[in-house]
């Protein structure tokens, strides 16, 4: 029983961590609720040496400790929550972005990074963080915009 | 006194489900979200001064028997640290409602991070913890995006991605310590740890040590955070690095001081090389950076080195400086970053204050936690140890002297006369002023912080005296 | 992705059209799930249930209104426009229910009657406070997932109503 899932851990994670080298962002999400199963796995593991799974109805027989389970539920919930902000944020990078390659994604961040630099080495006044003035106006005609709804 | 002891989590709770569903654009709501986590926060310092006067409380929820349902406690240690990030939390709002909330949610979430860190400093059950930490950290993603812009959500993204992982090695820890103590009750535990072999806590102590170090952003586990703190919006980078941070500094000193001494004093030797590598990494890099953000990003990195340092030494006055340290980080971490997204006058001021803290000037707060590491190596066994520990924390003080310096100088002393843009609300600068001063009150009268430190290295250094409770280990 | 009629079977996932049996069943399924959610609810007392149960049950029902349906018609149901109230509302009560014994002096989550007290049966269903806090962790759990599925539906429809017909706005190369 142990080793079998022992196995079963391992290759849940194994296969997370594949998926989790890849450049496709989604397949990067399902990689991270495979290492995040296959933990919740694990704790049900912690509890699961004393006997059977201790479901409903009894039969008398010595049953393993049921706190493991309500331990492994509550990591159930908290990881399917954070699933769908995990999809939601990568949804939201690709309306950004058109692409959900990670490649992408870093040149983006490269070019972000690059155009701060120069900013702040030829236009020190200017200093990091202010976002150009009239990016700002903009962003506040786009928040009167939405203020009546 | 037990009500005191729920009231933090619990008023920020309430009050966050309540604004969930509506517009936290509109100030009415943003209001009544800061009165909120105003009285979370007066309740912590309640719990505060009950705690050192009292010794801890506690309460088993649900009125169980203790050993069966799930204990709540307040001890110095934890009540301190949810005063601290319930106060930085409390400013960073504060300031972001003056300048304008731009985003329905960013009241809730606010609240509901609070709750999930008053909650997690104030529970006595390692799953418990683990709960709360869930809730903080999941608000905490979603307040990364804030203001949505591109830059944002890739900071979320990455800072998402990088802390579940930590979360699931640090659930791995979990279920590893039940498996083999059979509790869950952090006293039970440490008790029960005590009479373990090492060999089969280590690999426990190292998941935790990473799980926490990643959310530090201690130095081989940093990658994520230049990005994500750069990438955030000033009071969002306020707030994960004042207030959230914390909990990987209360990760070490509770999980490692206080449950695991001795793996703790195993691994002292690695937790002073990548002390020591934090913040030579983190000063140097911060000294080649221009932008603002970016400098105080890699100083985080720096500044948390320290911590580890002091905690690496132990003893006593180890533990107390890591408090000291910890504490005084968290608020000057907020000032910077506050300061850093305001324009105007006096704006300079306060950023110089916050500045010159983390360099460990004095009369400014830094300056108490930079004495207490000295006595700290002083403390170290060994001359040469010692030595080489004092030589250290004055060049690492140094370096950082020289980027704040660098920063202020790059950031507001150059730019008088030339900056035409308008300046940020008076109130927001006011606030943030207000920040500034309490800490150069902070440095002008530490006791109250030496009092904290001193009390709670007493509580950690306390050996588990509860007998064995019943069930037996599996 | 396959190429697809846009009317008002299609569902608001983008997954293409749904036949008139998949329709028929999806209505026909609905007060069925909602049904059985409450049983799991109120059995959760005296066998295996609870109100995290019950809520993703219900929830289930009304995403086969999204999944066959589409946005449109799965907006028809006033829960479904006001979950995130129904999360709020869930969260609130659950808060109070654990946190009102403070104000009697007992410790938080204590539930009433104490063990031993007199208890009021309906049927076998008994009336503790418990049961409230369930009911709102029902709530949570209906609402949020309703309320998160409900935002995924209206961005991807509203982005292909952008897009207009024939381009997803969805596909990626690889």
């Amino acid at each position: 029983m142990i080793l079998a899932v022992s196995i079963v851990i391992a290759v849940i994670f194994g296969s997370g961590a594949f998926l989790i080298l890849q450049r496709d962002l989604l397949r990067l999400i399902v990689g991270i609720l495979l290492i995040s199963n296959a933990s919740i796995l694990f704790v049900m593991a912690s509890g699961l040496s004393r006997g059977k799974a201790p479901i409903y109805p009894l039969d008398g027989a010595s049953v393993s400790d049921p706190l493991v389970q309500a331990m492994a539920l509550t990591a159930l919930v908290i990881g399917s929550s954070t699933a769908a902000l995990l999809l939601a944020l990568v949804y939201r990078l690709y309306v950004s972005h058109r692409s959900i390659d990670i490649e992408d994604l870093s040149t983006a961040e490269m070019e972000a990074a690059d155009a701060l630099e120069r900013v702040n080495v030829t236009e020190f006044d200017r200093g990091f963080r202010d976002e150009p003035v009239q990016e700002e106006q903009a962003d506040e005609r786009e928040l009167e915009k939405e203020e009546p709804r | 006194m037990t009500t005191l002891l729920v009231l933090p989590a619990g008023i920020a709770w309430i009050v966050a489900a309540v604004l969930a569903p509506m517009d936290g654009r509109k100030p009415v709501w943003s209001w009544i979200a800061a009165a909120g986590l105003a009285a979370s926060f007066v309740a912590s310092v309640l719990l505060v001064f009950e705690t050192l006067e009292g010794g801890p409380v506690e309460t088993v929820a649900g009125g169980w028997p203790e050993g069966v349902g799930i204990t709540l406690r307040a001890d110095v240690l934890g009540a301190s640290f949810a005063a601290v990030s319930l106060a930085v939390l409390l400013a960073a709002f504060v300031h972001e409602v003056l300048v304008g909330v731009r985003s329905r949610t960013f009241p809730a979430l606010v609240l509901f991070l609070a709750a999930g860190l008053s909650g997690l400093f104030l529970t006595r059950d390692i799953f418990n913890f683990y709960v709360f930490f869930e809730i903080s950290m999941t608000s905490a993603y979603i307040l990364t995006g804030y203001r949505e812009k591109d830059p944002q959500v890739r900071a979320a993204f990455i800072f998402a991605v990088v802390n579940l992982l930590g979360s699931v090695v640090f659930l791995f820890g979990i279920a590893a310590i039940y498996h083999v103590t059979g509790s869950l009750d952090m006293e039970v535990v440490a008790e029960r740890i005590a009479r373990v072999k090492p060999a089969s806590i280590l690999p426990i102590a190292t998941s935790f040590f990473v799980a926490f170090s990643l959310k530090l952003g201690l130095f081989p586990f940093h990658f994520w955070l230049p990005a994500v703190y750069v990438g955030s919006h000033p009071s969002v980078a306020a707030i994960l690095s004042g207030a959230l941070a914390n909990i990987g500094s209360y990760g070490f000193l509770r999980f490692g001081a206080g449950l695991m001494p001795k793996e703790l004093g195993f691994g002292a030797l690695v937790l002073l090389v990548l002390g020591v590598a934090s913040i030579v990494y983190g000063a140097l890099q911060a000294i080649s950076r221009h932008a603002t953000n970016e400098v105080m990003a890699y100083s985080a990195i720096g500044q948390v080195g320290y911590i580890l340092v002091a905690l690496a030494i132990g003893g006593p006055v180890g533990y107390a400086a890591a408090v000291v340290y910890a504490i005084v980080n968290a608020l000057n971490k907020a000032l910077v970053f506050l300061a850093s997204g305001i324009r105007g006058p006096l704006a300079g001021a306060a950023f110089a204050v916050g500045a010159f803290s983390i360099a460990g000037v004095p009369p400014a707060a830094g300056f108490v936690g930079k004495v207490a590491l000295f006595q700290t190596s002083i403390d170290a066994e060994g001359t040469f140890r010692s030595a080489a520990l004092l030589v250290l924390i004055f060049v690492g003080s140094a370096l950082s002297f020289l980027y704040s310096f660098q920063v202020y100088q790059r950031g507001f002393l150059a730019r008088e006369g030339g900056d035409n843009r308008r300046p940020s609300p008076r109130a927001a600068r006011t606030l943030t002023v207000a920040l500034a001063v309490l800490v150069l009150a902070l440095g002008l009268w530490p006791e109250p912080l030496l009092v904290l430190g001193e009390e709670s290295a007493n509580l950690l250094l306390e050996p588990p005296n509860r007998g064995l409770a019943e069930g037996g280990a599996p | 992705m396959s190429p697809r009629t846009k009317g008002k079977g299609a569902s608001s996932f983008g997954i293409g059209t749904t036949s008139v049996l998949t329709e028929t069943v999806a209505r026909v399924l609905l007060l069925p799930t909602v049904v059985a959610a409450v049983a799991i609810l109120v059995k959760g007392y005296a066998q295996p249930g609870d109100g995290f149960a019950a809520g993703v049950v219900a929830s289930l029902g009304v995403m086969l209104q999204h999944l066959a349906l589409g946005r449109r018609e799965a907006e028809r149901l006033a829960v479904v426009r006001h979950a995130p109230i129904l999360a709020g509302a869930g969260l609130v009560l659950s808060l109070l229910v654990a946190t009102v014994p403070l104000l009697l002096g007992d410790p938080v989550l204590t539930h009433y009657p104490r063990p031993g007290g007199h208890v009021i049966y309906l049927g076998t269903l008994e009336l503790i406070t418990p049961v409230l806090f369930d009911v709102g962790i029902f709530l949570l759990v209906f609402g949020s997932v309703v309320g998160t599925m409900n935002a995924f539906a209206r961005t991807i429809s509203e982005e292909q109503e952008y897009a207009g017909p024939g381009d997803s706005g969805l596909e990626y190369e690889e």
